[in-house]
C-alpha cells in the first residue's frame, strides 16, 4: 500500500470499547473519532485509565472495538478474524512496549529476526535485515548479546529494531520511555522521530512523558475514555507543560 | 521479624489451584512409592523371612529342597531321639517328619498350578509355631482332611473351609485355614503325611524332618552330628538358611523389583521436586515485595518452607488414601499374586501396604517438599528486592 | 524448520527444569520398556519353541506324579504318532554353580531327535548321543554361559537322584536361547541300579510325543488319555503350547501386577512432567502474548509449544529405549536361566517393545505439550497483554 504523506493512514470512526471486569462494565473508550495522516508522529496522552492504551490496542489490531470502525491503510480491522489479525499485524505493524519484552532466551539478532520468521525470506536474508535494523538503532556491536546483558535503553532499541525490521507502515509504541531514565528516554524519542523523518514511518505512541510533546507532530489527549477537543485539549496540554516545567525545576530523576 | 504462620497456611488455601496441583503431584509420588514398597515388603515376607532360627531342616545328602529329598522311617526314628531336640509337655521330641509333593491344583480361573502340599503329623504345629490355625481346626490324621494356607484360600477350586479339594489321586476335605506371618507356608496345603505318601505312591515315607532345638547353642552340634552319621547319608542345615537358599533364584526377581522401585522413586521424586520448584519460582516477585516490606531472608525462607511442607503433607494424605484404596482394589481384583519359586510350586503373595511403607512415603513427601521449596525460595530471598520485583 | 531455533532456545531456557523433565520421561520409558520385555520373553518362548505337532503326556495329578516307563511304548504304538520320548527330570547341579542353573533331563537317546526335528541337532551328533552312554546334548545358551564346547567333560550332581554323573558333551542344540541339557536315560538307569535300586529308573515324568500330522493331534491326545483311564497313573495330554503356557501360568499374574504397578508409576511420572511443563508455559504467558502481538498466529504458537514438548519427550524416549537395551544386556549377563523367572528372565527387547516405548514418550510429549499449549494459544492477546502493558 502506498503511504503518501498527508493522506489519512488511520481512520477511527465512532469507536467505543467496553469490557466486563468482574460484575462491572468498564467503558474504556466512548465514541472516539480521529484521523492520523501517514508519515506523522502522533502521541496519545492522558492519565491512567483514560483509554489511551485501549485506543493504541485498537489501532494496532491487538484488540477489536465494541462499536465503530477502525480502518488502517484502507483495511477495516473489524472484518478480520483473530488469526487474520495476527497475520495483518505481522505485515503492517511494528510494536514497541514499555518493558521492552524481548524474548530472554534469544540473542539481540534473533529477537529482531523473530518477526521475519513469519515471512518467506530465507535465513541469510533474515539475518541481513535484522543486522541492518540493529545498525539503524545504533547497536551493530551488540548483535550476539542476550537481553539480560543489555541496559534498559539498549533493550528498548533492540525492541525498536524488532518493530522496524519488517518495514511496517505503522509503528506503535506503548509508553516506550516509561521504564527509562531521562537521557535514554530522549534518545528513544529522538530515534522514533528519525524513523518518521528518514523512513517516512507513521508512529503512534502512548505516553505520559511530557518530553514527548517536543518530538511529536500531534498530541491527542484522552480522559475517562473520551477524546478531548478544542479548549479542553489545549488546557490538558498546558497542564502537562506546566508539570514538565515543575519536574524540570527539580532536576532530572 | 517473622511472618505469621497464618500467612503460609493462608497461601496454601488461597492458591487452591496451584496447591492442589502440587499436592496432587506429591500424592502421585506417594501412591507410586507406597505401592512399590508394599510389593517389595510382601515379596520379602514370603521369600526371605520364612523359617525359624531355632529350627533345622534334615534332608537326604545332595538334595537341595524338600521336593527332591527322601528319607526312610528308620532314619527318622533314629534322629528324633538325638540330643538337643526340644520336647513338648508330654516329653515327646519336637521333630516333625514331613513329605513334600507338588501336585497340580486347578485355579478358579481354570488354570493349573503346582502347589506345595506338605504331609505332616500333629507335631508340625509345635515345630512351626508361627503357623496358626485361624479358622476351623487342625486336621485329624487318616481321615482325608486338609488345612490350607491363607494364600491358597480361594485361589483354587475347593480351597475354602468345608469344601473338598481335589488333587493327587483323591479328594481332601478342608477343615482349617492357617496363617504364618506372611511367610511361604501360607502358600501350602497340609495333609496327613501317611495319606499323602500313599496317594503319591512314594517308596519313602518322608522327604525330610524339621527339628526344633532345645537351646540355641545345641544347634551347631546337632547339625554336625546329623551330617556325620554314617548310617543314613543325611544333611542338616538351619531352616532360615534353607529358605534363604530356596529364594536365591527369586532374588533376581527381588532385585529387579527393588531396582524398578528405586528408578521409579527417583523419577517421581525429581519430577515432584521440579514441580515444587516451579511453583515457588513463579512467586519471585512476591518474595521481592516481602523483602521490600522489610521481612528478613530467614523469615521468608521459613515461611515458604512451612508452606511447602504443608502442601507436601496434604499430598501425602491424599496419596496414602489412594494407595490404600488401590492396593485393596488390586487385592480384590487379583487375589494373591502367584509366581513360581525354585521348587516350581507357586508362592502366593498378597499385596499389602503397611504402616512402615506409608511412613517411608511420608518421609519422601517431606523431602520433596523441603528440596523443592528450599532452592527457589533461597534464591528469591537472596535477590535484591528491586531485582525480585522486576521479575514480575 | 525455520522455527527450530526458537524451539531449541526455549528448551534451553531453564536447563535444570528441562533436564529434570526429560530425565523423568526417560525413566518412565525405561521402566515400562524393561517390564515389557518380560511378557515379550514369554511370548517369544511360546511362539518360537512350541510346535503345533508336539504333545506332552504327563500324570494328571502333577508332574511329580510319574508314569510307568512302560507306558511310553504304548503311546509310541498309537496310530499317527511319529515319535515319542520319555523325559525324566534329573535336577543336576553343575558343581561350580552349586545349584540347578539350567534344566536337564534324562531322555531316550534313540527317540529324542525324532521328537525334536525342529531343534536341528546335527544327525552326526544325535548318532554320537546314542553311541556314548555318557553323552550329553546341551543348548547353546548353557554352552556359552559356561564356555563349554563339544568334547568337554562335565559332572552333574543330581538333587533328585542319589547320584553324581560324568558326561561328555557330544552335541549342541543350535539355539541361542536354549538352556537345556539332555542325557542318556540308560546311563542314569544303570547308575541307579548300581546304587542298590534293582528297579532302576522305571518311570517317565513326561512323554513328549510328535504327531505325524497336526490334524491328528486331538485324536492322539484323546487316545492316550483313554489308554490310561482307570489305571494308577491317569494321564493328561496337552499341546506343547498349552503345556508351557500352563507351566508359566502363575507368572502371568505376577507380570500383571508388576505391569500394573509400573504402569501406575509411569503414569504418575507422566502427569508430573505434564504439570511441570504447563507451569513453565504459564510463566511464559507474557512472552507468548508478545509473540502473538508481533503477529504469530494461534496455530503457529500451538505448534511451536507442542514441538518443544515433543522434541524433549522424544529425545528422552529414545534415551529411555537405548538404556533399556543397555540394561537388558546387563541383566542377561547377571540373570542367566532363572527358575523363578523362566522365560521372563530372557529380557528380550523386541521391536514391539521399542515401538511401545517410543509411543509412550510421544504420548507424554503430547500430554505435556497439548494442554498448556492449547490454553496459551487460545487466550485472546489482550487478556494476556494486560499483564504486559
Amino acid at each position: 500500500m502506498d503511504a503518501t504523506p498527508g493522506a489519512p493512514l488511520i481512520q477511527i470512526r465512532d469507536v467505543s470499547r467496553r469490557y466486563v471486569r468482574g460484575v462491572d462494565e468498564v467503558h474504556a473508550l466512548e465514541r472516539v473519532s480521529l484521523d492520523i495522516p501517514a508519515g506523522h508522529f502522533v502521541g496519545f496522552m492522558g492519565p491512567s485509565g483514560s483509554g489511551k492504551s485501549t485506543l493504541l490496542n485498537l489501532v494496532s489490531g491487538i484488540d477489536r472495538p465494541s462499536e465503530g470502525d477502525v480502518i488502517v491503510a484502507g483495511q477495516r480491522l473489524n472484518d478480520l478474524s483473530e488469526d487474520e489479525l495476527a497475520r495483518w499485524r505481522a505485515r503492517h505493524v511494528g510494536l514497541i512496549f514499555q518493558f521492552f519484552n524481548l524474548i530472554p532466551v534469544l540473542s539481540a539478532r534473533d529477537n529482531v529476526a523473530l518477526p521475519l520468521l513469519l515471512t518467506k525470506l530465507d535465513k541469510a536474508e533474515r539475518v541481513r535485515r535484522a543486522e541492518t535494523a540493529l545498525r539503524v538503532v545504533g547497536l551493530e556491536d551488540r548483535l550476539d548479546h542476550y537481553p539480560r546483558t543489555l541496559s534498559g535503553g539498549e533493550q528498548q532499541r533492540v525492541a525498536i529494531a524488532r518493530a522496524i525490521v519488517t518495514d511496517p507502515d505503522l509503528i506503535v509504541a506503548d509508553e516506550p520511555t516509561g521504564d527509562l531514565d531521562a537521557r535514554n528516554a530522549e534518545a528513544i524519542l529522538d530515534l522514533l522521530r528519525q524513523l518518521r523523518q528518514h523512513f517516512g514511518k507513521t508512529v503512534v505512541m502512548v505516553t505520559h512523558d511530557p518530553r514527548a510533546l517536543r518530538f511529536v507532530d500531534d498530541a491527542y489527549h484522552l480522559d475517562k475514555g473520551v477524546l478531548l477537543e478544542g479548549e479542553e485539549a489545549a488546557r490538558a496540554q498546558e497542564a502537562i507543560r506546566v508539570s514538565a516545567g515543575a519536574a524540570g525545576a527539580r532536576g532530572p530523576r | 521479624m517473622g511472618l505469621p504462620l497464618s500467612y503460609s497456611l493462608r497461601n496454601v488455601g488461597a492458591r487452591r489451584g496451584r496447591t492442589l496441583m502440587t499436592a496432587g503431584v506429591v500424592a502421585l509420588v506417594v501412591v507410586a512409592c507406597s505401592l512399590f514398597l508394599g510389593l517389595i515388603s510382601s515379596l520379602k515376607r514370603t521369600l526371605v523371612s520364612t523359617g525359624d532360627a531355632r529350627n533345622i531342616v534334615v534332608m537326604r545328602k545332595g538334595s537341595d529342597n524338600d521336593g527332591s529329598s527322601q528319607l526312610t522311617l528308620e532314619a527318622y526314628q533314629a534322629i528324633r531321639f538325638f540330643d538337643g531336640i526340644a520336647r513338648d509337655a508330654q516329653d515327646q521330641p519336637l521333630a516333625s517328619p514331613e513329605l513334600v509333593v507338588q501336585p497340580f491344583f486347578r485355579t478358579r480361573e481354570g488354570g493349573r498350578e503346582n502347589v506345595l502340599v506338605r504331609g505332616v503329623e500333629p507335631v508340625a504345629l509345635a515345630v512351626h509355631d508361627n503357623v496358626r490355625i485361624v479358622e476351623g481346626r487342625m486336621l485329624t490324621p487318616s481321615s482325608g482332611e486338609a488345612i490350607v494356607g491363607r494364600g491358597v484360600l480361594g485361589r483354587y477350586a475347593g480351597a475354602s473351609l468345608g469344601d473338598d479339594l481335589e488333587f493327587g489321586r483323591a479328594r481332601w476335605h478342608v477343615v482349617g485355614i492357617f496363617d504364618a506371618d506372611g511367610s511361604s507356608f501360607e502358600s501350602e496345603v497340609w495333609v496327613d503325611v501317611r495319606e499323602l505318601a500313599n496317594d503319591a505312591k512314594r517308596p519313602f515315607p518322608y522327604s525330610g524332618v524339621r527339628i526344633r532345638v532345645a537351646r540355641p547353642e545345641q544347634l551347631e552340634p546337632l547339625i554336625r552330628r546329623i551330617d556325620d552319621d554314617p548310617r543314613f547319608a543325611l544333611e542338616a542345615e538351619r531352616e532360615t538358611e534353607y529358605y534363604a537358599k530356596q529364594s536365591e533364584s527369586a532374588n533376581t526377581l527381588y532385585v529387579l523389583v527393588v531396582g524398578i522401585a528405586v528408578l521409579a522413586g527417583i523419577g517421581a521424586g525429581f519430577g515432584a521436586a521440579n514441580t515444587m520448584y516451579a511453583a515457588v519460582q513463579a512467586r519471585t516477585a512476591e518474595i521481592g515485595t516481602l523483602r521490600a516490606l522489610g521481612f528478613s531472608r530467614g523469615a521468608i525462607l521459613t515461611s515458604f518452607q512451612v508452606e511447602a511442607l504443608a502442601v507436601a503433607a496434604i499430598g501425602f494424605v491424599l496419596g496414602a488414601l489412594c494407595s490404600l484404596a488401590l492396593s485393596a482394589c488390586l487385592r480384590r481384583l487379583l487375589g494373591g499374586i502367584g509366581f513360581g519359586a525354585a521348587t516350581f510350586t507357586v508362592n502366593v503373595i498378597t499385596l499389602r501396604v503397611s504402616a512402615a511403607d506409608l511412613l517411608f512415603a511420608l518421609l519422601l513427601a517431606l523431602v520433596i517438599g523441603t528440596a523443592g521449596g528450599f532452592g527457589p525460595a533461597w534464591r528469591a530471598a537472596r535477590l535484591r528486592p528491586i531485582e525480585a520485583l522486576r521479575k514480575a | 524448520m525455520k522455527y527450530a531455533g526458537l524451539v531449541l532456545a526455549n528448551l534451553g531456557r531453564n536447563k535444570l527444569r528441562t533436564a529434570l523433565t526429560g530425565g523423568a520421561i526417560m525413566l518412565a520409558v525405561l521402566l515400562v520398556c524393561v517390564l515389557l520385555t518380560m511378557p515379550a520373553g514369554l511370548d517369544a518362548f511360546l511362539n518360537n519353541i512350541a510346535s503345533n505337532t508336539r504333545i506332552s503326556v504327563h500324570n494328571k495329578a502333577g508332574l511329580v506324579y510319574a508314569m510307568p516307563y512302560a507306558f511310553t511304548r504304548k503311546v509310541r504304538q498309537i496310530d499317527g504318532v511319529a515319535a515319542a520320548c520319555a523325559f525324566v527330570w534329573f535336577g543336576g547341579a553343575f558343581e561350580e554353580a552349586g545349584r540347578v542353573t539350567f534344566p536337564n533331563f534324562a531322555v531316550e537317546a534313540d527317540q529324542v531327535g525324532a521328537v525334536y526335528p525342529d531343534y536341528d541337532v546335527p544327525a552326526q551328533q544325535l548318532a554320537d548321543f546314542q553311541r556314548y552312554r555318557d553323552g550329553a546334548i546341551v543348548g547353546r545358551a548353557t554352552m556359552r554361559r559356561y564356555g563349554w564346547k563339544i568334547g568337554d567333560r562335565i559332572t552333574l550332581r543330581s538333587t533328585v537322584w542319589p547320584v553324581n554323573l560324568d558326561f561328555r558333551i557330544v552335541g549342541e542344540i543350535p539355539n541361542d536361547r536354549s538352556p537345556l541339557l539332555w542325557m542318556n536315560r540308560d546311563y542314569l538307569d544303570e547308575a541307579l541300579k548300581a546304587q542298590g535300586r534293582p528297579a532302576g529308573l522305571g518311570i517317565a515324568g513326561i512323554v513328549w510325543v510328535r504327531a505325524a500330522d497336526p490334524e491328528r493331534v486331538n485324536a492322539i491326545m484323546r487316545t492316550v488319555d483313554d489308554l490310561s483311564r482307570n489305571s494308577d497313573s491317569e494321564t493328561a495330554s496337552e499341546t506343547e503350547k498349552s503345556f508351557f503356557s500352563n507351566f508359566f501360568g502363575s507368572l502371568k499374574g505376577f507380570i500383571a501386577i508388576i505391569l500394573l504397578v509400573t504402569g501406575l508409576v509411569a503414569l504418575c511420572i507422566v502427569f508430573i512432567a505434564a504439570n511441570t511443563a504447563s507451569m513453565g508455559v504459564r510463566e511464559r504467558a507474557g512472552e507468548l502474548a508478545i509473540l502473538k502481538a508481533i503477529g504469530f498466529g494461534r496455530r503457529l504458537l500451538f505448534a511451536t509449544l507442542l514441538a518443544e514438548a515433543t522434541v524433549l519427550s522424544s529425545v528422552a524416549g529414545l534415551a529411555g529405549v537405548v538404556s533399556t537395551i543397555g540394561i537388558t544386556k546387563v541383566l542377561h549377563v547377571f540373570a542367566g536361566w532363572n527358575a523363578s523367572l523362566g522365560p521372563l528372565g530372557a529380557f528380550i527387547v523386541t521391536s514391539s517393545v521399542i515401538v511401545e516405548g517410543i509411543f509412550l514418550s510421544l504420548f507424554v510429549g503430547m500430554l505435556a505439550g497439548v494442554v498448556p499449549a492449547f490454553g496459551a494459544a487460545r487466550k485472546p492477546v489482550v487478556a494476556t497483554l494486560h499483564e504486559v502493558f
